[in-house]
């Protein structure tokens, strides 16, 4: 253990300020779930390190048609909110119990491929992304968010202080697969929101993980369902286009050659589960 | 290496101790104060050896700097182990064959108690839910479930027993 300071700031201005004065060499902890282990296992050895667990920032509350998420909420309180079902499921299929106890929402952001089944969900509900530092906050689109595997947009002096979440304005499909039913590392994760508009579909988002750096949106197939019905064939051809757009990576969890045609099964489910059924013709 | 003092509850008790910066609560407990229930298993959060319940919630002792539950009340399985005798979930472990090693356990029956806290009647899929990041590398989980499931069944009868 090398650690020589461990600061648990009690309030936003107070984090702000320690990252302020001592800028990169504060290791920014909200969790623990990632830096832990790497701390533990003396893989990762920083001076200072600055915990986000008592600075105030883990509050979920609706505000008028978006869900405002404290970005040190953990997964467990993702869990319990219901404004927006689609992420108590990508919540709920996320590591376990104990785990989701310390994991955050905002932790989520940054955690490598084949993680991060949050973050798949919270791209496809086009959340946005509120960045606070001495200088003062700026608001991010979570689709410019990330700039390769673990790089991002966040500045050095920086925090991720709250997720701004629009409430679905249409019907989303969220679908998780891995090696085992629970706790377990995607092999791809997907995420859909549509919008209908007389019966054609206005605005489609397709969100994978696990299967490039970092989540990302697949702009083909969003194109191939957009205007369209969405039958059977839009579906079939829209499945292929994810599989054929995203970047898939061989690690212990599974192959690239692998995860490319589970990418393109599980688009395929997600987009089957929004097909409308004959209930909603003329919609 | 400035050392702090962290003050916190231990199974119902004021226990006050000096730590370097980020020394994880499951070295406190088994290091420093002698508390070996809590078992060291991956040290990353992936295998349940090491939950203990931080105010009722079970949490990965291995993540968790004890200065953040400065305050807090910390259950281990020497907490809820009764002077005499066992707690009802150790009971049905030991009846069931649910560990051979024994390493797993104390963590098995600290997210056990967390889940019949809030869930007296669990399903077998509830109980394999909740018990899904406790890794069993013995038994198979099947006695495990029944386990809980014969400890929730112990528990509701012995407190209609004194509803009576």
């Amino acid at each position: 253990m090398t650690v020589r300071s461990y600061f648990l700031p009690r309030s936003l201005s107070e984090a702000l300020g320690l990252l302020d004065a001592r800028g990169p060499e504060l290791l920014v902890m909200a969790g623990g779930t990632l830096t832990m282990p790497l701390i533990n296992e003396g893989i990762s050895l920083p001076e200072a390190v600055m915990g986000l667990r008592l600075a105030g920032l883990d509050r979920i509350q609706r505000s008028g048609e978006t869900l405002l998420v404290g970005a040190t909420s953990t997964l467990t309180q993702l869990l319990e909110q219901d404004a927006v079902p689609m992420l108590r499921e990508a919540a709920r299929n996320t590591a376990s119990w104990p785990v989701r106890n310390l994991a955050t929402v905002g932790g989520n952001l940054f955690t490598p491929p084949p993680g991060g089944d949050v973050a798949v969900a919270l791209l496809a509900l086009d959340a946005s992304l509120v960045l606070a530092s001495a200088r003062g906050e700026r608001v991010l689109p979570l689709a410019g968010f990330w700039t390769g595997f673990l790089g991002t947009a966040l500045a050095a002096d920086e925090l991720l202080v709250e997720i701004r979440v629009p409430l679905p304005s249409g019907p989303t499909a969220y679908r998780k697969f891995g090696r085992k039913h629970a706790n377990t590392p995607a092999v791809v994760t997907v995420a859909v929101h549509l919008a209908w508009d007389g019966g054609r579909i206005a605005d489609a988002r397709i969100s994978l993980g696990a299967v490039g750096p970092h989540p990302i949106r697949a702009r083909r197939a969003e194109g191939l369902v957009l205007g369209t019905r969405l039958d059977t064939d839009t579906v079939a051809a829209a499945a292929t286009a994810a599989a054929e757009e995203c970047q898939p990576f061989t690690d212990a969890v599974a192959s690239a050659w692998y995860r490319r045609r589970m990418a393109r099964l599980f688009v395929g489910r997600a987009l089957e589960q929004l097909v409308p059924g004959p209930a909603h013709e003329g919609r | 290496m400035a050392s702090t003092i962290v003050t916190f509850e231990l199974g119902g008790r004021e226990v006050e101790v000096l730590v370097k910066p980020m020394t994880t609560l499951q070295s406190v407990l088994r290091d420093q104060l002698g508390f070996t229930a809590t078992k060291e298993g991956c040290r990353q959060g992936g295998c349940g050896s090491c939950t203990v319940l931080v105010d009722g919630e079970p949490m990965p002792s291995c993540l968790l700097p004890v200065e953040d539950v400065a305050g807090r009340q910390v259950t281990t399985l020497e907490s809820i182990t009764p002077a005499d005798g066992l707690h009802p979930i150790q009971q049905a472990f030991l009846e069931a064959y649910a560990f051979q090693c024994g390493y797993c356990t104390p963590g098995m029956i600290m997210l056990s108690k967390a889940l019949l806290d809030r869930d007296p009647a669990p399903s077998d899929e509830d109980i394999a839910q909740a018990l899904a990041g406790n890794i069993c590398r013995c038994t198979g989980y099947r006695p495990i479930v029944r386990a809980v499931r014969a400890a929730a069944d112990a528990i509701v009868a012995d407190s209609d027993g004194q509803g009576r």
